[in-house]
C-alpha cells in the first residue's frame, strides 16, 4: 500500500494480518495493521471471534442458570465473575450475607485474582521469550486448581457461589491448603523476580514501551491493574469498599509510566497484596451460618419443609421457578482481575433476567491497543498485548 | 514504581455496594454527592430531566436524545461532577418488558468520577421508528467501540461515529440479536471474513496519511467454504433464507 | 490453486496384499507417526487453558510425544480445537485445517468444540465436524488433564491401525 505521510513522504507500507488464530493473541483476537518496515504505523483491532451470546443465553434461563455463562466470561479468573454476579443479584434483593459468606468470598476472589495474574504475566513472559517463568507460575496454579477441585469439583470453571451464599461448605483442611499455597505462589513469585526483575533483556524489552498516559487511561474507560499501572490511585476495594475490604490491610500498587513494565510488575505486587488479604481473612474465617436466612434466596431447613406448608412451598418455588428480583435496573460491580467487572441486570419481576449487560473489563483495554501500539515495533506490540490481559471469554462474551 | 500507602477516597455519603456497614473517614473535600444533590445538580441545568424509577438503586437520569451531549459534557466538566469515566454504553430493548408504555429502546450510559468517587447513569429513551442518538465518541475515548456494539446488538445508529460496523457479530450477520424478537437460535454462517482494509484505511487517514494505491489482502480467504458446511443437516436451524450461497464447487475463486 | 482429488499413490498392497513387507512398514510408519504428534493449539476459550495445564510441568503432554507445540499450521499434524468456534472464526478455522499437511489429524477438545457446548444461540457453530473431520472428540467443560492425555493416548492407538493402503493424496 502506497500512502502520503502527514509530512509529505511517499512511503510504501506492509499491510499485514495478525490473528485470529495466533499464539502471541492468546485467544481469538485480530490486529490488521500497516508496518513500516518493522514498526506499526496503523493498526485496526477486530474483536468477537468468541462471541458466544453471553447475553441472549442469560435470558434464556433464571438467574442460577446464568452462573455457569459466568464462569466462562473471565475464565482465568471464573470465581471472581460468579461472586460478583452473586452480589448484584443480592444488591436487587438488598440483602446482606452472613460473615462467614463474606470471607470465603474474600479468600476465593483473592486467590482468583492471584491466578489471573499468574497466567497473565506468565503468558506476557512467554511472548518476551521467557518461557521458564510459564512453568514456575504454572505450579502454584495447578495446586490452587486442586483447592477448587476439592472445594467444588471443577478445576477451571467453578460456579462455586450461588444467589444467597455458597451450595456447599468448605472441606476440612480447607485453611491449611490455602496457607500451604501462599507459601507456593511466594515462592513462585520470587523465582519470577529473580529472573526477570534485573534482567537487562527484559527492561530493554517492556520499560517505556507503549506508555500510556493518565488521561489517556481514564478517558479509554481502564480500570484495574492497567489503570493504576498508569499512575492513578483506583481501586474498587479501597474506593468503594465491599465485603470489608476496607478493614484489611492491604496496600494499592501503582506504577508511574503506564509502560508494559509497569503493567507486569504491577501485577506481581498485585499478588503479593492478595495473598497477604488471604491470610488475613483466614484469621477471620469463623464457623457460622453460610446462607443468608433470606427466605426469598435460600432454601428453607429440610426438616421444616417435610411439616410445614409454607416451607414446602418456599422451598418448591425456589427449586422450580429460581430466585425473582424485583423489577428494575440495577448495576453493582466488583473489582475483578482485570479491572472493574459490572452487571447491569434488568429485571422484570420474573424468574429470567430481562436483560443482563456485562461490563468486561479488558473490552476497554483492547480497545486503546490499536492506537497503543502505534509507532512501536511489531515485536513490542505483542510484549504489551499480553501485559492489558485480554480474556477473549470476557472481551467478547 | 511505588506502592503507596492506600488514601481512601472519600466515601461517606455513597452506600456501599453490598449491605456491609462500612467504617469510613470524614469527607476529605470533593467528596461525593449524594443522588439527590446529583440530581439537583442535573435538573437545574436540564430542566426536562427525571429520575428513572425503575432504578431503586441507584441515580439513573432520564434525559432525551437532544440534550444528551450537552449533558455528558455537563457531567465531564462541571467542576462539581468531574465524571471523567465513561464505564460502559448498554442498549435495552423493552419490547417483551411487561407493562412498557414508553419507547422500545433505552441507552444507558454509565459514568464515574474518580476525583470524586459518585456515580451517575444517563438514561436515554430510543423510538423504534428512528432509533438514532449523536454519537459521543469524541468526548470520550471508549465510547467509539461501546456505541458500535450497542448498534450491533441493539440496532441504535449513532450519528456522526466514524465507524459504525459491527462488532461482537461477524460482518455478513443480518439483524440485531439482543432484540427481543431476533430468535435465540437463528444462526448466520458467515462465508468469508471482513478483510478491513477499508477500516485500516480510514485508520490511516485519521491519522494523516493519504492513501495512494490500494493494498492487497493475502493472507485471507478469498473464495468461500466448501458445500459441506452448507450440509448442516439436523444441527442447528439455519435459516434458509440466510444460507450463504457457498456451494462453490462451481465457481471457486482461486486461493491467492 | 484448485483442489482437485488425484489417484492415491501406487502401494505394494495390489500387489503383495497384506504380506509381511506392507504390514511391517504400516507399523513402522505408524509407530514414527504416533509418537511425534507435534499439536497445533487452535486454542479459542477455557478449553485452551487447560491445555496450557497439560503442556506445563505437571501433567507434561512432551511425554507422550508432543514435545513441542508449533503455532504454525505447517509445521504440526495434530490440530487441537480447544474452546467454542463462533462462525466469525469458522473460516479461519478452515483455512487453518487446510494448511496443515498430511497426515494430519483432529482433536476435538470440550463440549463447546464438539457440539457447540451448552451455547445454542445465534453465534456459535454447533460442532466442529460441520466444519472440518474430527477423529478424537473429548467432553468436559472444560475437560480434565487427563482427558486430553486419554485423548492423545486413543488416537495413537487410531493411527496405530492406519494403513498405508488407505492413504490419499489431495494435490494440485
Amino acid at each position: 500500500m502506497k500512502v502520503l505521510t502527514p509530512q509529505g513522504d511517499h512511503l510504501e507500507l506492509l499491510t499485514v494480518n495478525m490473528g485470529p488464530s495466533h499464539p502471541a493473541t492468546h485467544g481469538t483476537l485480530r490486529i490488521f495493521t500497516a508496518l513500516d518496515g518493522e514498526t506499526v504505523v496503523a493498526a485496526m483491532c477486530e474483536m468477537g471471534y468468541l462471541h458466544r451470546g453471553f447475553e441472549k443465553m442469560s435470558e434464556q434461563g433464571t438467574y442460577t442458570m446464568v452462573l455457569p455463562f459466568t464462569d466462562r466470561l473471565n475464565y482465568c479468573s471464573a470465581m471472581m465473575n460468579n461472586i460478583g454476579f452473586c452480589k448484584a443479584v443480592e444488591k436487587m434483593f438488598a440483602v446482606t450475607v452472613p460473615e462467614r459468606c463474606v470471607v470465603l468470598r474474600v479468600i476465593l476472589s483473592e486467590l482468583s485474582r492471584i491466578i489471573d495474574h499468574l497466567v497473565c504475566v506468565g503468558a506476557n513472559l512467554v511472548d518476551l521469550g521467557a518461557l521458564t517463568n510459564f512453568w514456575y507460575f504454572f505450579n502454584p496454579r495447578e495446586s490452587v486448581y486442586k483447592i477448587w477441585e476439592k472445594l467444588c469439583g471443577a478445576r477451571l470453571t467453578n460456579t462455586v457461589t450461588r444467589i444467597g451464599g455458597f451450595y456447599r461448605d468448605t472441606y476440612p483442611g480447607f485453611e491449611d491448603d490455602v496457607r500451604k499455597v501462599l507459601v507456593e505462589i511466594e515462592g513462585a513469585i520470587k523465582d519470577v523476580r529473580g529472573l526477570i526483575e534485573h534482567n537487562k533483556i527484559f527492561l530493554d524489552r517492556t520499560r517505556d514501551v507503549c506508555v500510556v498516559s493518565k488521561e489517556d487511561a481514564i478517558s479509554w474507560g481502564w480500570t484495574g491493574p492497567c489503570l493504576r499501572a498508569s499512575g492513578v490511585d483506583h481501586d474498587l476495594r479501597k474506593q468503594e469498599p465491599y465485603y470489608g475490604y476496607e478493614t484489611y490491610n492491604f496496600d494499592t500498587v501503582i506504577g508511574s509510566t503506564g509502560d508494559t513494565y509497569d503493567r507486569i510488575m504491577v501485577r506481581i505486587f498485585e499478588m503479593l497484596e492478595s495473598a497477604s488479604i488471604v491470610r488475613q481473612a483466614l484469621d477471620r474465617f469463623k464457623p457460622g451460618p453460610l446462607n443468608t436466612a433470606d427466605a426469598r434466596l435460600s432454601l428453607p431447613d429440610r426438616n421444616r419443609v417435610y411439616h410445614d406448608m409454607e416451607a414446602l412451598i418456599n422451598s418448591f418455588k425456589l427449586i422450580y421457578e429460581g430466585v425473582r428480583p424485583p423489577p428494575g435496573e440495577c448495576y453493582d460491580a466488583t473489582e475483578a482481575a482485570n479491572g472493574e467487572l459490572g452487571y447491569l441486570i434488568v429485571s422484570d419481576g420474573g424468574t429470567n433476567p430481562y436483560r443482563i449487560k456485562v461490563r468486561p473489563p479488558c473490552f476497554t483495554q483492547f480497545a486503546a491497543f490499536g492506537p497503543m501500539i502505534e509507532g512501536t515495533m511489531v515485536a513490542d506490540a505483542f510484549g504489551s498485548l499480553g501485559s492489558i490481559n485480554i480474556i477473549a471469554g470476557e472481551l467478547d462474551r | 514504581m511505588s506502592a503507596t500507602p492506600s488514601i481512601p477516597a472519600a466515601a461517606s455519603s455513597m452506600p456501599a455496594l453490598s449491605g456491609m456497614p462500612t467504617t469510613v473517614p470524614p469527607p476529605a473535600p470533593g467528596a461525593p454527592l449524594a443522588k439527590d444533590a446529583l440530581l439537583a445538580l442535573v435538573q437545574e441545568r436540564f430542566p426536562g430531566a427525571v429520575r428513572d424509577a425503575a432504578d431503586a438503586w441507584d441515580l439513573t437520569i432520564i434525559v432525551s436524545a437532544d440534550q444528551l451531549r450537552d449533558a455528558v459534557l455537563f457531567l465531564r466538566d462541571d467542576r462539581r461532577l468531574q465524571m471523567a469515566m465513561l464505564l460502559d454504553i448498554a442498549g435495552i430493548d423493552y419490547l417483551a418488558y411487561p407493562g412498557h408504555r414508553r419507547a422500545r429502546f433505552a441507552v444507558v450510559y454509565l459514568f464515574k468520577s474518580l476525583v470524586h468517587g459518585h456515580r451517575v447513569k444517563l438514561k436515554v429513551e430510543v423510538d423504534e421508528e428512528a432509533p438514532e442518538l449523536p454519537s459521543i465518541h469524541d468526548l470520550y475515548k471508549i465510547a467509539d467501540w461501546s456505541e458500535r456494539e450497542t448498534w450491533d446488538q441493539i440496532g441504535v445508529v449513532f450519528r456522526g461515529h466514524p465507524n459504525l460496523k459491527r462488532l461482537l457479530n461477524h460482518h455478513e450477520f443480518i439483524g440485531h440479536p439482543l432484540r427481543k424478537d431476533y430468535p435465540c437460535q437463528k444462526r448466520q454462517k458467515l462465508s468469508v471474513n471482513d478483510p478491513m482494509l477499508d477500516q485500516l484505511e480510514l485508520r490511516l487517514r485519521q491519522l494523516g496519511y493519504s492513501v495512494l494505491s490500494e493494498g492487497q489482502i493475502t493472507s485471507m480467504p478469498t473464495r468461500g467454504l466448501p458445500g459441506a458446511i452448507d450440509g448442516a443437516g439436523d444441527r442447528g436451524q439455519l435459516d434458509p433464507d440466510l444460507r450463504q450461497g457457498s456451494n462453490a464447487g462451481a465457481d471457486q475463486r482461486g486461493v491467492l | 490453486m484448485v483442489f482437485k482429488p488425484v489417484p492415491p499413490l501406487p502401494t505394494a498392497e495390489p500387489s503383495l496384499g497384506d504380506a509381511f513387507i506392507t504390514t511391517t512398514r504400516d507399523a513402522f510408519v505408524n509407530w514414527g507417526r504416533r509418537n511425534s504428534l507435534w499439536p497445533f493449539p487452535f486454542g479459542t476459550a477455557c478449553c485452551a487453558i487447560e491445555f496450557m495445564g497439560v503442556v506445563s510441568s505437571v501433567f507434561d503432554l512432551s511425554r507422550f510425544g508432543s514435545e513441542l507445540v508449533r503455532f504454525s499450521p505447517r509445521q504440526a499434524d495434530l490440530l487441537i480445537v480447544a474452546g467454542t468456534v463462533t462462525y466469525k472464526q469458522a473460516p479461519i478455522l478452515r483455512r487453518i485445517y487446510e494448511q496443515m499437511p498430511d497426515p494430519k489429524w483432529v482433536i476435538s477438545a470440550g463440549a463447546c468444540a464438539t457440539s457447540g457446548g451448552f451455547y445454542d444461540c445465534y453465534c456459535t457453530v454447533p460442532g466442529i465436524d460441520e466444519i472440518i473431520p474430527v477423529d478424537i472428540y473429548i467432553a468436559g467443560c472444560p475437560p480434565r488433564p487427563e482427558a486430553f492425555i486419554e485423548a492423545i493416548v486413543q488416537l495413537q492407538g487410531k493411527i496405530g491401525k492406519e494403513s498405508q493402503k488407505e492413504s490419499k493424496r489431495v494435490g494440485a
